[in-house]
């Protein structure tokens, strides 16, 4: 039994790998998908617990993503990476309902922690 | 010589002397000859007349001898007559045209000739005499003049009741006198007196050619020459000249006008003078705000296009890190603890952490050149940057002292910008003291230029910094901290940023006794 389902949206290659080499072992289920467009098809297809979505993407960005998500699935988690944070975006982002916000690089302690809490958010609420 | 007498021909003084002259010789000329003229004239007359009674009293004085009919008498007293100075001949003819008596005894009782010239005179080419007396002007054998008078003698009641019975009483003619008077007197006389006007008219003509030139000179010429050579002068440049004719005349009135003329022309340039001084002044100051406007614009400029390639870069370069920062900690967990790979791997994540905090120095300059301005308060963001680094273990052993002006100048400002300049003045200060000392942040207004202007002064007691480092500090990139501490960024980015809001940041360090850094900014003003 995994202690939750998480889907991963970045472009960069390495940074998905990143997720799942550091969420798969703690028990994690993770998916990870390359743009927007495969994110909301796979978020039509199955329950998901948590998004871990990169700000900035061609075509569907986080913020865009964050809507979608937000509009159909409010249960549903979102916790937004960012290559450089600043205050628009971060307002704009918490204003829309993330539950966090991660810089890059972050440590893989820093991302359990933070994934932590948002399903002990989840639990609680 | 040539030339001179050619210019002083063409001047105008030449031109009006030689009218003037040309006049005045003409005239005198006309007027010499007319008295001249008039005065021989005169002299002639005079001595027609004196012949006249010249003739009377020779035909008194021989009156008793024809009367009385004694030849001899007559004869004696007509030589008498005739041996007078001036005489050349007397002679008396009798009707037939002989020479009764004469001055010259030898001539008496030879008969002229008709067409002898004596005869010619009253008789003309035909016979018949004229019977009044003949006055004529003749030149004798010497070339002289000669005055020549036939006067008839008519027959009168003691001619033809003599007793000698001579005469009958109804001829009416008896003979002539004929008198020829020299006149080289008379011709010596007009020749000296003509030599006397000339010499008159000559020494007037003088006199009055010397007066005019002097006249002329001091009236005209005089006063032209200094005119033009004012004038020289004054186009030369020398405005203080001034004439100094003071007479009351054209002259003067020109003089005046001319001074006038001068010292309006030194006025307006003057004036020139100084408006091109302040131009020029003007041009400077204008020439420097434009430098430094365009300094400041390259300056903001730079900082943008820096900012926005950070931007890029920290996009970019953050993923690979996020890769390199996770399998490293993925490795570390692999190495028990004091293991030589464990150490190796923890060297590759602190300098991937390294990376980060240059790429987070970098988006400094991302954020100065997108700022938010409003009326700010200062001393509020001092306390919030104060507060994020009070409770950091850094600060645990240094004394921080504020001293507020509450009644600081507001500025137009981004907060967040000001706090992140704060924020890096104050974890400078720490650094510099080196865990334990003080810093002091004190707020005040001051003017500058005439401006009011806010200022925040960020003191230590730490290191302080060696005149050669004083200058690049605010170069980006410049540090003097161990690698991995700092990245020579912080002050690039406040400078940077404080530039924008149009204020300044000014250091005062002091090795080994402590820094302080000035922010300046001037102080909002409402927009009326
Ligand atoms: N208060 C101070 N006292 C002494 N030296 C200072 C002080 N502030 C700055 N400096 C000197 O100026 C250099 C540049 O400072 P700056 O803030 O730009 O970079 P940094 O502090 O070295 O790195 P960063 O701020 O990017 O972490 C510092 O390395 C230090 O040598
Ligand atoms: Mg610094």
């Amino acid at each position: 039994m995994s202690k939750g389902r998480i889907l991963v949206v970045d472009d960069e290659d390495i940074v998905r790998t990143s997720c799942s080499r550091t969420l798969v072992p703690e028990g994690y289920e993770v998916t990870l998908v390359k743009n927007g467009f495969d994110g909301l098809a796979l978020l039509e297809q199955g329950p998901i617990d948590l998004v871990l979505t990169d700000l900035k993407m061609p075509e569907i960005d986080g913020i865009e993503i964050l809507r979608r998500v937000k509009e159909k699935w409010p249960q549903v988690e979102v916790i937004i990476i960012t290559g450089y944070q600043t205050v628009d975006t971060a307002v704009k982002a918490i204003k829309l309902g993330a539950f966090d916000y991660l810089e890059k690089p972050f440590t893989p302690d820093g991302l359990i922690a933070s994934v932590a809490k948002a399903f002990a958010h989840k639990k609680t609420a | 010589m040539d030339m001179l007498v050619k210019k002083s021909l063409h001047s105008l003084t030449g031109k009006l002397l030689l009218t003037i002259g040309t006049l005045m010789i003409v005239g005198s000329t006309i007027f010499w000859y007319f008295l001249f003229r008039h005065q021989e004239k005169e002299l002639l007359e005079n001595s027609v007349k004196y012949a006249y009674s010249f003739v009377d009293y020779i035909k008194k004085s021989t009156h008793y001898g024809m009367i009385t009919a004694q030849s001899v008498l007559i004869q004696q007293t007509i030589e008498a007559i005739g041996s007078s100075e001036g005489v050349l001949s007397v002679r008396i003819f009798d009707c037939t045209g002989k020479i009764a008596y004469s001055s010259k005894s030898d001539e008496a009782g030879v008969r002229m000739k008709k067409d002898s010239p004596s005869c010619v005179r009253c008789h003309g080419t035909g016979l018949s005499p004229s019977d009044k007396p003949v006055v004529s002007f003749i030149r004798n054998s010497e070339n002289k003049r000669v005055l020549n008078i036939m006067h008839p003698i008519y027959n009168e009641r003691a001619c033809y009741t003599a007793s000698c019975h001579f005469h009958s009483r109804d001829q009416k003619m008896l003979g002539l006198v004929e008198a020829n008077v020299s006149l080289a007197h008379l011709d010596k006389s007009i020749q000296q007196q003509g030599i006397a006007i000339t010499m008159y008219i000559l020494i007037f003509l003088f006199v009055i050619s010397i007066a005019l030139c002097t006249i002329l000179w001091n009236l005209v010429s005089t006063p032209v020459s200094l005119l033009k050579q004012g004038m020289e002068r004054v186009a030369g440049g020398d405005l203080d000249y001034t004439l100094d004719i003071r007479t009351k005349d054209e002259m003067g009135d020109l003089a005046r006008a001319f001074n006038a003329m001068t010292s309006d022309l030194k006025k307006t340039k003057v004036e020139l003078v100084e408006w091109g001084n302040t131009l020029e002044k003007k041009v400077q100051e204008k020439t420097q705000a434009i430098h430094m406007a365009q300094a400041q614009l390259i300056h903001s400029e730079k900082l943008a296009s820096l900012g926005r390639m950070a931007a890029g870069v920290a996009h970019e370069i953050n993923s690979p890190l996020t890769g390199i920062v996770t399998f490293g900690h993925l490795l570390l967990k692999r190495f028990p603890p004091g293991t030589q790979e464990r150490e190796d791997v923890e060297v590759i994540i602190e300098q991937a952490n390294r990376c980060s905090n240059i790429i987070k120095g970098l988006l400094g300059f991302a954020r100065a050149s997108a700022a938010e301005k409003a009326p700010t308060n200062v001393n509020d963001v001092l306390d919030r940057s104060l507060n994020i680094v009070r409770n950091k273990a850094d600060f645990f052993n240094i004394k921080l002292i504020t001293e507020f002006d509450e009644s600081l100048h507001r500025v137009k400002a981004d907060a967040s910008q000001l706090q992140q300049v704060f924020t890096n003045m104050i974890i400078n200060a720490a650094d510099a003291v080196e865990g334990k000392g003080t810093i002091t942040v004190i707020s005040k207004n001051i003017t500058d230029e005439g401006q009011p202007v806010a200022e925040i002064e960020f003191r230590d007691t730490g290191t302080g910094i060696s005149p050669e480092n004083i200058e690049k500090i605010f170069e980006p990139f410049f540090t003097t901290k161990p690698v991995g501490k700092g990245t020579g960024l912080g002050l690039a980015v406040s400078h940077g940023i404080i530039q924008d809001h149009g204020g300044k940041l000014l250091v005062n360090s002091k090795m080994g006794e402590g820094t302080s850094f000035f922010v300046q900014l001037p102080a909002y003003r409402e927009e009326v």
